[in-house]
């Protein structure tokens, strides 16, 4: 187990690299740059930009320089200077104190510097990171639960009673949660209970009414898709040998499905749920915006838009280890729910 | 009995104050406006620094630069100065401002929810001095600050060109601290700070006293806190308003500052809180609609439900907004070469029809460039028939004539057109609406193309299509900045590839001439004429307005410039 983790950790940090290194060059080849604008700036005033953030070096020490930055920790004496340049997620104090003297100066250990936006220009990745991270990660975390509680009961009820009216009401509910997207369903519910009833808010963060509808929302069709994952899964898994054995030997259904069927079925729903994590958890667009929810959803999109080079970096790696951390606790959760499948 | 009145009197007398009592505790009740900045966040609350509408707007309450453009006219009028005006003999101006007095810096202190005086390290109050607006304006000139707008205001100081452009890498340091000493500006004294720009030109005051960045900044919260200095925790200011909170992508805040003394031109507050959510237009609406926010910017697709609403068609109000939405023509890529095919594709289109139909936010349809209102620019009311507008008999004639001129026999002949704008639901709903106009009309085909944002931005720079769209709104209150600003043929924003000498004429002669502003109108006259009409370099569309829906009781101004003016409005019982 404990091998198992560092060679997955391991892989993380190939894998962050890659992915890093493909982003950068690839965004650094498309066209239009980050102080391209519709009011053409003069020649010298992009000078002084790209100077200011070292846009003007060879692509290369660029890249090196930004992986130097968040790889590598550095120990540092004094302040690092209140520059958006020099923002590390990371500060730890080695040495000294508020009272510290030239002798006796204050060391820090720093590490993880994003780097600056230049899309708002006093605020940093790490800055993003720190204030509108936390806010995605918990809505992610409650419409993931909400989708679990919804789906995978609604999938066991449906997969338990198949061709029957449950069957179909369940799955006709599953195939609406998919089709609807939140795009529509979320101004629906705005509409519905914000206007209309006016018994939650239609939109804002921070309250627990106010996250209600945003949780549905984002939930649904996630729930949707999980019912319908679990539901045949566990037909698939009730037409296996050991299910007629288990049965043959006399076993209480019950049993039989809760013993045997459920747990089986629930690999193919683990599989998906370490993608709808990352995904989830590191800021969903739509949802976030007609909600007016604070956060990272729309730096995936508008740091695109504004080639934000730093602020893509970010989301993107950001993205990429929640994907493989939780991939990694898919791989730890299959060896409980399946024996046979071990660390090896 | 003489007793008795004296208990009635007093009786009468204290039920009075009573009255008087409940009264004042009621006026002391906080007024809060609830307003919608849009989807994004504020960039930034640093002036040398800001470029977009919403930083503008909280900058312009917080920071009251040296004029202010009137919300309605568009002239600049007093805000922290007032200043006199000489014209040298060197063909330049000297403008010298003198600084309001006894307007100290603020912060707002939030554990005891009051905006509270800045004392020095002498435990004195601070006032803004011409040190801090001396200060101010060389940090936006200062390269390694990086100022985006630092290109306006080069052109309204001597000597802050070379400053700016200095190559931070080939330049020396002592070399950069003559470049930054030959800059124009002085301090006289802590009132009064002189400026001498580079030449006569009418707007040089509009540059330097009416643009967000021109006023004071706090340089020792700047040393303090570098790029930090704008955020909540640290920013101190001394406008009308107080910045009081700022949750990024959630909202901003911002409170009276009880130390604002109020003058004639940026009266004392009203309202005591003014608070801003970020949303797109539509839950906004939504927002508004159950009486969450007090002003929104209706979404357009609910256009046709407000106007026909009882409520909302009377909240409803339509301003103009200063920018123009045109199409830009390659004059240099064949067939576009030829002027009277531009003239009969400009001819052809249905400007009111595409504002009715299409774009639906009570858009007025534009003959030319620089949007009236502007300063110096022409009007509908004194230049009805100037420029170009929808003439389906004029578009035919002028196309005979094309085909004449480049020697084809039919329309089929012509080599392919295409227009290119940068994907948008918006722009391409309007391309298709003008590819049909010209289909009807002309009987001509036109490709569509789209690029994206960034990706169009470089094809515009590199190799402009045939015909591409962009928008163009106002940094500063003048015709010039639309029609020299653009369309000379030095220009870095002029795409066309179109030149006429007697067009940048025109323009320079109506910036440097020192003329009088109506005689400034009509060489813009003549020159909007020859871009529209007779060389027909671009196709202007439509002049923008801005929709907003106000609940009944709050008491506001409509500014045209782009900022409100929330020391202006009130918020009326309910």
């Amino acid at each position: 187990m404990g091998t198992f983790i560092v060679r997955r950790v391991l892989w993380m940090l190939l894998v962050i690299v890659v992915v890093s290194g493909i982003t950068f060059f690839l965004m650094h080849q498309v066209p239009g740059g980050p102080f391209s604008r519709e009011r053409r700036l003069p020649d010298h005033i992009i000078r002084n930009l790209e100077r200011k953030y070292h846009l003007d070096r060879p692509i290369l020490e660029q890249y090196l320089s930004y992986m130097f930055d968040i790889l590598i920790p550095r120990v540092t004496a004094g302040e690092t200077g209140r520059s958006t340049m020099s923002d590390y997620l990371f500060n730890i104090q080695l040495r000294g104190d508020d009272k510290a003297t030239d002798e006796n100066e204050e060391i820090f250990l720093r590490w993880m510097n994003f780097g600056p936006s230049y899309a708002s220009r006093t605020r940093t990745v790490n800055d993003i990171f720190r204030e509108q991270l936390p806010v995605s990660f918990q809505l992610g975390v409650m419409a993931l639960l909400f989708a679990i509680a919804l789906g995978v009961p609604l999938g066991i009820l449906a997969g338990l009673n198949r061709n029957t009216p449950i069957d179909y009401v369940s799955m006709a509910v599953a195939i609406a949660g998919v089709s609807v997207p939140t795009i529509v369903l979320g101004p629906i519910l705005i509409w519905l209970f914000g206007v209309q009833l006016r018994v939650l808010p239609p939109t804002g963060w921070g309250t627990v009414e106010q996250a209600v509808l945003p949780v549905i929302a984002l939930g649904a069709a996630s729930s949707a898709l999980l019912a319908r994952l679990t539901r045949a899964s566990l037909l698939q898994v009730m037409h296996e040998d050991y299910i007629t054995t288990a049965r043959a030997k006399g076993l209480a259904e019950r049993m039989v499905i809760g013993l045997h069927a459920f747990k089986n079925a629930l690999i193919p729903v683990t599989t998906v749920l370490g993608p709808m994590f990352a995904a989830l958890v590191t800021g969903t667009f739509v949802t976030e915006t007609i909600f007016g929810i604070p956060g990272m959803g729309r730096y995936f999109i508008t740091s695109v838009t504004n080639r934000d080079y730093p602020v893509i970096m970010g989301t993107i790696l950001l993205y990429a280890v929640f994907l493989v951390f939780s991939n990694m606790l898919v791989d730890i959760t299959y060896a409980w729910l399946d024996p046979r499948i071990r660390f090896s | 009995m003489f007793r008795n009145k004296a208990v009635v009197l007093l009786v009468v007398l204290a039920l009075l104050l009573t009255t008087v009592g409940v009264v004042g505790a009621q006026e002391e009740e906080e007024k809060v406006l609830r307003l919608n900045m849009g989807p994004s966040d504020v960039p930034t609350l640093d002036p040398s620094l800001a470029t977009d509408t919403s930083s503008h707007q909280i900058i312009g309450e917080i920071f009251v630069p040296l004029g202010r453009g009137n919300e309605i006219t568009g002239e600049t009028e007093t805000g922290m100065a007032t200043w006199t005006i000489e014209e040298t003999a060197d063909g330049t101006q000297m403008i010298t401002f003198t600084i309001m007095e006894g307007i100290s810096w603020v912060k707002y202190n939030p554990e005891t929810d009051q905006v509270e005086q800045v004392l020095d390290e002498n435990g004195e109050v601070r006032y803004v001095t011409a040190n801090d607006i001396y200060y101010a304006l060389m940090r936006t000139l200062d390269p390694k600050t990086a100022s985006d707008y630092a290109y306006v205001l080069v052109d309204a100081v001597k000597g802050a060109k070379e400053y700016n452009q200095a190559n931070l890498d080939e330049v020396s340091e002592e070399d950069m601290a003559a470049l930054r000493d030959a800059v124009a500006a002085k301090v006289l004294d802590d009132y009064t700070l002189q400026v001498e720009t580079p030449n006569t030109a009418a707007f040089n005051i509009d540059i330097l006293a009416g643009m967000w960045f021109s006023g004071a900044q706090p340089q020792w919260v700047i040393d303090a806190q570098g790029d930090f200095w704008s955020e909540p925790e640290n920013i101190e200011s001394y406008g009308p308003y107080a910045l009081e909170y700022w949750y990024h992508e959630s909202g901003i805040g911002i409170v009276a500052n009880p130390f604002w003394p109020g003058t004639d031109t940026v009266p004392q507050p009203k309202v005591t809180r003014v608070q801003w959510v970020f949303l797109q237009d539509t839950p906004a609406f939504a927002n508004y609609e159950s009486g969450l926010l007090d002003v929104v910017a209706p979404p357009l697709s609910e256009m046709d439900r407000i106007k026909a609403d009882s409520v909302l068609s009377e909240e409803l109000y339509i301003s103009p907004y200063f920018c123009t939405y045109y199409y830009g023509f390659n004059v240099t890529k064949p067939p576009l070469d030829n002027v009277h095919l531009r003239r009969a594709l400009s001819f052809a289109i249905d400007r009111q029809d595409l504002v009715d139909n299409v774009t639906k936010g009570g858009q007025e349809p534009a003959r030319w460039f620089a949007r009236p209102g502007l300063l110096a620019a022409p009007t509908m009311e004194t230049d009805p028939e100037l420029g170009i507008g929808y003439d389906p008999d004029m578009a035919q004639e002028e196309l005979a004539l094309a085909l004449e001129e480049l020697g084809l026999e039919d329309l089929a002949d012509l080599p392919p057109i295409t227009l290119m704008h940068n994907e948008s639901e918006g722009h391409a709903r309007i391309a298709q609406a003008i590819q049909e106009m010209w289909r009807a009309e002309l009987d001509l085909e036109v490709q569509i193309a789209t690029q994206e944002w960034g990706v169009y931005l470089d094809t515009l720079d590199e190799d402009s299509p045939q015909i591409w769209r962009l928008g163009w709104c106002n940094d500063y209150f003048d015709a010039d900045n639309f029609t020299r600003g653009v369309f000379r043929s030095d220009s870095g924003n002029n795409h066309t590839q179109w030149s006429n000498a007697e067009f940048d004429a025109l323009v320079d002669e109506a910036a440097f001439g020192g003329l009088s502003t109506e005689e400034r109108r009509e060489l813009y006259v003549k020159a909007e004429s020859i871009l529209t009409y007779e060389d027909a370099a671009i196709v202007p569309l439509y002049w923008y307005t801005t929709v907003s829906l106000t609940k009944p009781y709050i008491e506001r101004t409509y500014a045209l410039t782009g900022a409100q003016r929330f020391e202006k409005w009130d918020i009326l019982d309910h």
